[in-house]
């Protein structure tokens, strides 16, 4: 963990730090690069992230907030060897931890379920949180198979309205040797602070991905099918 | 693995196969995509489109009869391979007839749904036996960084087409930075093997033909499962057939390869990255979806007008902040049950 802590500093160039042989000739790559470009058009992305344990504030800026979630999250998969090895339970076990405390699951499923929702009992509701939650562990947990020592996330500019109760933050996860990934979080502002609600990877948001399939299930075998259907997975 | 040694080859002949019939179905695409999977079965009652029924006529030998005939006379050195295609052909029509599902309430963006997932059932068949179990080979015998190294030139290359793309639609910047990318992997990179552009911050700006028909102003028109190709729009499927078949594309450079062994080679490890690249995604799509079909329908129509919509907005796509350009006025609605109307 200590030197990923030393790591955290300096915007955009977390990839930089000297943390073994090859970052020379990355360094080395850098320089040509920028030699190529001037520097202008292909200037390296938007202020970085540091790794290591930070402090989470739900009251923070949207961009503050979240930057220390999401860092938080990659900065422990990479310091358990099981994770970053890929190992799926393990990878889950660090996400209940770092990640799904900052997330609003009522409001997830809610959304996807839409108009469904008010027709479900108190029970049904409950037992469809529980059983889409343990999806939305499974696709977030995915996200992080590829992990490696150097992988890096980059937060975007926050450019909505900081005052306003519902925000993106959008990310990118710079992998090496391979192209980047964008990764964004919509957020609501609540009574005990920002709570995460839908994900976008590459374009796609989560909720709405789930949207019509929900519909479907529900309208061939109700609620309860699927839950049913939903924990079959799980 | 004791098929690997006729990878390139089998896979080839796949594509030959794909060829063939991406350019059948998308001529008769506006007249009766809903039907020609289903057509003369009586059983199936494919109204879902509710169009075309007549003009449905000259699409009856479908897309699983064609392949194989078409796929034939391609030169393909050997017995073996071609013979493993009819099977998997003939076994994968089997499926396409059988699984004609009527949808009765298709959505919107999916009118054709009856005959897309009976399209989908086939490409999942054909894939199966096909090009899953050689690209699962594929990644078990190739080391790691080999396999990425491959995966990486083929997408340099790509990015040449990416390149002419965001030319075409007018972005001067993204053309520009793709390029860039290009000139920078193919030389330090060593030919694409290593993505030193990526590692520096230098974004990569997918784009195809079909996004440049989308930035031209041309709509999606309905969602369109592509035999073999899989997931498509009207719109991108004619984007996709305009590159394969067109003088002065990416495509027609490696047809235009004179030495067939090293042609078919080629494009056969081309699919088997391609589709051993897909692999872990769709291990977690598998876990996760409640109905693989409409997940990655959904995806698939969610991303590319994602796509289309940061073209539209921003001046270009490659850097950081153009990214988040497209901005708020993207961002799906959700009406929340809990705030319409008082109940709870």
């Amino acid at each position: 963990m200590n030197h990923k802590a030393r790591l955290a500093r300096s915007p955009g160039r977390a990839f930089c730090q000297p943390e073994n042989a090859m970052t020379r000739f990355k360094n080395l790559f850098r320089r040509l690069f920028a030699l190529c470009f001037l520097g202008g058009a292909l200037a390296l992305t938007g202020p970085g992230l540091a790794s290591g344990t930070e402090a989470v504030d739900p009251h923070a800026e949207p961009n503050v907030f979240l930057g220390a979630v999401a860092n938080n999250m990659l900065a422990a998969v990479k310091a358990d060897p099981k994770a970053l090895a890929g190992d799926t339970t393990a990878i889950t076990a660090l996400v209940r931890e770092y990640a799904l405390p900052y997330v609003d699951m009522e409001r997830m499923t809610r959304l996807a379920a839409g108009r469904y929702w008010r027709e479900a009992s108190a029970a049904q509701k409950a037992g469809l949180v529980d059983a889409f939650t343990g999806t939305l562990i499974r696709t977030y947990s995915g996200a992080f198979t590829k992990v490696t020592s150097g992988t890096t996330i980059s937060l975007l500019p926050f450019r909505g309205d900081a005052k306003a109760d519902d925000a993106v933050v959008r990310t990118t996860i710079s992998q090496s040797n391979a192209p980047a990934i964008g990764v964004d979080y919509r957020m609501a502002r609540t009574d005990a602070g920002w709570k995460l609600y839908d994900l976008n990877v590459e374009g796609i948001w989560l909720i709405q991905n789930y949207r019509n399939q929900f519909a479907d299930e529900i309208n061939r075998s109700g609620v309860d099918g699927l839950i049913e259907a939903l924990k079959k997975r799980n | 693995m004791n098929n690997k040694m006729m990878t390139p080859v089998s896979a080839a002949s796949v594509h030959h196969g794909r060829n063939a019939d991406g350019r059948n179905v998308g001529r008769g695409k506006n007249a009766c995509h809903g039907k020609n999977a289903c057509h003369g079965q009586s059983a199936c009652r494919d109204q879902s489109a509710g169009r075309g029924k007549d003009t449905c006529r000259a699409e009856h030998a479908g897309p699983a009869r064609r392949g194989p005939s078409s796929a034939a006379p391609a030169g393909l050195p050997g017995l073996r391979p071609r013979r493993g295609l009819r099977t998997a052909l003939a076994l994968a029509s089997v499926v396409v007839l059988t699984a004609c599902a009527h949808v009765p309430n298709p959505p919107p963006e999916d009118p054709y749904e009856s005959f897309n997932r009976g399209m989908f059932q086939f490409n999942e068949t054909v894939d199966r036996y096909t090009l899953k179990p050689i690209a699962t080979g594929y990644n078990a015998v190739v080391p790691g960084p080999v396999r990425t190294c491959i995966h990486n030139i083929f997408g340099n290359v790509g990015d040449v087409w990416s390149g002419v793309n965001s030319f075409l639609q007018g972005r001067g910047r993204d053309f520009v930075d793709t390029f860039g990318r290009v000139l920078f992997n193919s030389t330090v990179g060593l030919g694409g093997c290593i993505d030193v552009a990526s590692m520096n911050g230098a974004r990569k700006v997918p784009n195809d033909f079909g996004m440049t028909l989308g930035v031209w102003g041309f709509n999606s028109g309905p969602y369109l499962v592509l035999p073999f190709l899989g997931a498509s729009s009207v719109r991108d499927g004619t984007g996709t057939l305009v590159t394969l078949a067109a003088p002065g594309t990416i495509t027609s450079a490696v047809f235009a390869i004179n030495d067939v062994p090293v042609r078919n080679s080629l494009i056969g490890l081309y699919l088997v990255d391609a589709r051993a690249s897909l692999l872990e995604d769709e291990k977690l799509v598998d876990q996760i979806a409640l109905d693989k079909y409409s997940f990655i329908r959904d995806a698939y129509l969610q991303r590319r007008k994602a796509m289309l919509d940061s073209r539209r907005a921003g001046e270009h796509a490659s850097t950081a902040e153009a990214l988040g350009a497209a901005g708020d006025d993207y961002l799906p609605v959700y009406e929340d049950p809990d705030l319409l109307p008082p109940e709870e």
